[in-house]
């Protein structure tokens, strides 16, 4: 399904483009801050069938693409020693690090494998007593509480060569962080509706009021996406600025209750930098002092790896909004999905990637609407 | 990476003291943790799975929905993760690491 014409709801999408085109009387500029949003967004032309109402800014919302260069160096340096097992999410494993990605230290002799959940990976530690296994906790608030189970479990288990190399990154302070820029033009959000089906709304609220800025949760299907677009357009043109849920199915004002109650025993907010943008400060999780053992930095002492990113990648510019994927000068030549300069080219939720796989060859909206 | 996946708890039992349950998503069956909604499901309910935990419960019209969108949207990574895992644990691992 490469377009909107070939989705089963294309009457109800269509009809909602028509409503966000006759509300808009001019255009105004969104930002979604979720790598599953954005995947939809360019995949489905949204952002073409808007065009002139809405302008889309594809944020900083795919945990792959914001893991700092020199947190993959350190993945890489552990992935490469003969007495750890290095586990991750699939699509960590093409990022380009300084030298080489993990695929490639796997095709050198490291022990690199996938797992599903983060539990696969406490579980080959189990297995393996006589290896450490080191777990690579990427991810935003949604994948916190299931990381924060694991390194909990590591401990309630006894189970000593099992850490994590923790690279987690939360939303509110990067959405505090574009609003603060001079040069930010993002009018509203929408909101990753399953970091809130964890998180809930509530830290949403204040930073709605005081930058008088629509926030609006939401799904990831298209007409989640239009739904939720929609609202945005009726707050900005009635001069409103709340918090909103348009995936009401699946998120409640407090989130999980549970989650946030483990994940605030495990983790504390530390300072954190993100691929292409720098450091954010309070915006990411760092395991706290009571489960410092299982932090692979401290255990195997990273501290010294440290990178400077490629100056060719232009990554934190479209992660921002500055520009748009095609407009680097890189795009499409340099950098592709098979030879990456940076990792919004890489995961399949990044911004560039999903503009070279569905948008490139698109001179017209795919659909009349 | 935020996604993902519907299913609906088949069986429920517990690893040492934790809330677990296996969960079918479209024939393909694997072990959840229910910590984070133990309170809220039973056998039979429909759940949102990340990394092989329930964050959210869910209804069923609403599951097979979301199963069937993200299924035309190709965005059923994680879902390919579970099944390559779950084809090595059977055959891609040496015999000395087989559960």
């Amino acid at each position: 399904m490469k377009y909107l014409a070939e989705y089963r709801n294309a009457a109800v999408a269509k009809a909602l483009v028509h409503r966000i085109r006759q509300s808009a009387t001019r255009t105004w500029t969104l930002m979604e801050v979720c790598g599953g949003q954005t995947h939809t967004i360019v995949r489905q032309g949204l952002n073409d069938m808007l065009e002139g109402a809405i302008e889309m800014i594809h944020g900083p919302g795919c945990p792959v693409c914001v893991t700092p260069l020199e947190q993959i160096d350190r993945a890489v340096h552990l992935a490469g020693r003969d007495d750890i097992i290095f586990t991750s999410f699939g699509d960590m494993l093409r990022v380009p690090g300084s030298d080489c990605d993990l695929l490639q230290v796997r095709a050198r002799g490291g022990e690199v494998r996938v797992v599903y959940s983060p539990l696969d990976a406490l579980e080959l530690a189990r297995k393996n007593p006589d290896k450490q296994v080191v777990f690579f906790a990427v991810g935003f608030e949604t994948t916190a509480p299931a990381n924060a189970m694991a390194v909990w479990r590591a401990r309630e288990l006894g189970v000593t060569n099992f850490s994590v190399l923790v690279s987690h990154v939360t939303v509110p302070p990067a959405m505090v962080a574009l609003l603060e820029s001079p040069d930010n033009r993002v009018q509203a959000f929408l909101a990753a509706g399953h970091v809130c089906t964890v998180m809930g709304w509530t830290e949403y609220e204040p930073i709605a009021a005081k930058y008088r800025v629509p926030i609006i949760v939401t799904g990831f299907e298209p007409v989640d996406i239009l739904e939720g677009t929609l609202m945005a357009v009726q707050q900005l043109e009635e001069g409103r600025h709340e918090v909103e849920n348009q995936y009401v199915r699946s998120v409640r004002r407090e989130g999980n209750r549970p989650a946030q109650e483990l994940v605030s025993k495990v983790f504390t907010l530390v300072n954190r930098k993100w691929r292409g943008i720098g450091e954010i400060p309070m915006s990411g999780f760092g395991l706290t002092e009571e489960f410092a053992a299982f932090d692979a930095e401290r255990k195997f002492g990273l501290e010294d790896i440290r990178a400077e990113e490629s100056p060719e990648c232009r990554a934190g510019d479209v992660l921002v909004g500055r520009i748009k994927p095609m407009e680097c000068p890189a795009f499409g030549t340099r950098c592709n999905p098979e030879h990456p300069l940076g990792a919004p080219m890489v995961s399949s939720e990044g911004a560039c990637a999903a503009y070279y796989n569905f948008a490139r060859f698109r001179s017209a909206p795919p659909l009349e609407v | 990476m935020c996604l993902g996946i519907p299913g609906k708890i088949i069986e429920r039992h517990e690893d040492a003291g934790m809330p677990m349950g296996t969960v079918d998503f479209g024939g393909v069956t694997r072990d959840v943790c229910l910590a984070y909604v133990t309170d809220e499901v039973s056998i039979g309910d429909y759940v949102i799975v990340h990394v092989g935990f329930a964050i959210s419960k869910v209804d069923e019209e609403e599951a097979r929905r979301t199963f069937e969108a993200l299924q035309e949207m190709s965005q059923l990574d994680e879902l390919e993760w579970m099944k390559d895992v779950a084809q090595k644990s059977l055959s891609g691992m040496p015999p000395e690491r087989r559960a």
